[in-house]
């Protein structure tokens, strides 16, 4: 059980951390590359065709 | 360089440096496997016509051949002594998040509107009985209650993205997280394949297999997979529940935090969770997501059908390209070192979870997307 189980370390906390800062900063950055592939299309800058 | 979840399977000291170079090289194994995959979907169907293969091949859809590459891809680079060090570009996370707000584009706002209630009630109510259910099937089998916390909110929520952010609400250990994000990523493979086969045989309507099928695969990319397998109205209900079930991900980190924080870990110092560690923990894709689809019914309503039509198709040509990278990636990230390191307690807690998660999702899908239409 819990008890038995060692405390976290810093090497854990900063480990996690990390993947908690690279998670949210990949929805931003998801969010930011496909609206701007969105608008992109829409503005005919990628054209039909183009994208195999 | 931001961490992987292969940051999480080894300390700093075992692992290989990894630098640009290296980075160049794993968006070419994940550019290159993916070219592969798109080619063989446009090509095979053709060339197995008139033979025995026909009605195989053109069954087989990209996800199939784009996982296929990514875990052949993972044995060459694994043997090849390449797999820790390119293991920053192998990012199935942005991938699928970038093609989920690239889908949004072709939902038409109103569907998003018309799925939102029993999205949410859906949610709600799988979130919080697979949650209680994972956590009572974790302190049976006597597991840690930071690995309970984890496992539980991976099976109910969203897979790996929940279960980083129950890691950083319940301060877990790397390995914890690391055993957590594996049994994700293991479970999830058979279900992409599974789910859409028994919503078939069980003769399910698009939108209750869509419900169905978001409600209960634990990671959005298989979600993503599944549903493209079973049909794009699938697809659409699908990645509509998950995107629910996504944005609650805020509420149980918060509640997770308070829970060991005040009850577990007994901090008399602890600060009290706000709405600004709701706002930081929400999945921000998911406003993507709403706003393409509000850019998409909003051109489609401008321009003429003919036109609307072919740009929205380019759209989704780059959401398939950015779904086959996802999927590659998927096959690339499987480990499977950190299950044995577990032991079978986990496996077994999060095997049960996901069969309570498969039956109460069917009964909730089928009782609230009955009868729903587009």
């Amino acid at each position: 059980m819990s008890d038995l189980t060692p405390p976290q370390t810093a090497t854990d906390s900063n480990a996690v951390a990390r993947a908690l800062r690279a998670a949210l900063n990949e929805d931003w950055l998801a969010t930011a590359v496909g609206l701007l592939l969105v608008a992109l299309v829409l503005t005919g800058v990628i054209p039909t065709g183009l994208v195999p | 360089m931001v961490a992987t979840e292969q940051d999480l399977a080894a300390p700093p000291a075992e692992r290989p440096a990894r630098t640009w170079p290296w980075l160049v090289l794993g968006v070419l194994v994940v550019l290159v496997l993916g070219s592969v995959a798109r080619y063989l979907e446009d090509t095979v169907p053709a060339a197995a016509k008139g033979t025995g293969l026909e009605k195989f091949a053109a069954a087989v859809e990209y996800p199939i051949y784009a996982i296929a590459l990514g875990l052949i891809g993972n044995v060459i680079v694994y043997y090849a002594g390449l797999r820790e060090r390119i293991a920053d570009a192998v990012r199935t996370e942005f991938f699928i998040k970038t093609g989920l707000v690239l889908l949004g584009a072709s939902i038409n706002l109103s569907l998003i509107a018309k799925a939102a209630g029993p999205a949410i009630g859906q949610a709600v109510l799988l979130i919080s009985s697979v949650f209680l259910i994972t956590w009572y099937l974790g302190g049976l089998l006597g597991l840690d209650e930071k690995l309970r916390a984890l496992l539980s909110a991976a099976v109910s929520i969203c897979g790996v993205s929940a279960a980083i952010a129950a890691a950083g609400a319940v301060r877990a250990k790397r390995e914890q997280l690391a055993y957590a994000a594996s049994l994700v990523i293991i479970f999830a493979l058979p279900s992409i394949f599974l789910l859409p086969w028994l919503a078939d045989v069980l003769g399910l309507s698009p939108a209750v297999a869509g419900a169905w099928i978001g409600g209960n695969i634990d990671t959005t990319a298989a979600v993503t997979a599944a549903g493209a397998i079973a049909g794009e109205q699938t697809l659409q209900i699908a990645t509509i529940v998950k995107a629910t079930q996504n944005a609650l991900i805020g509420i149980v980190a918060v509640a997770l935090t308070a829970w060991f924080a005040f009850k577990v870990e007994k901090d008399a110092d602890a600060r009290r969770p706000g709405l600004r560690q709701l706002w930081d923990r929400f999945p921000k894709f998911v406003l993507g997501f709403i706003a393409a689809s509000a850019i998409g019914t909003w051109y489609a309503g401008t321009v003429s059908a003919a036109e609307a039509k072919a740009h929205i198709g380019v759209i989704n040509d780059l959401r398939t390209w950015f779904l086959i990278l996802a999927f590659v990636s998927i096959g690339l990230q499987l480990r499977v070192s950190a299950l044995r390191e577990a032991g079978w307690r986990p496996v077994a807690v999060f095997g049960g979870a996901t069969l309570a998660n498969l039956a109460i999702g069917l009964g909730l899908a089928s009782i609230l997307f009955a009868g729903f239409t587009a």
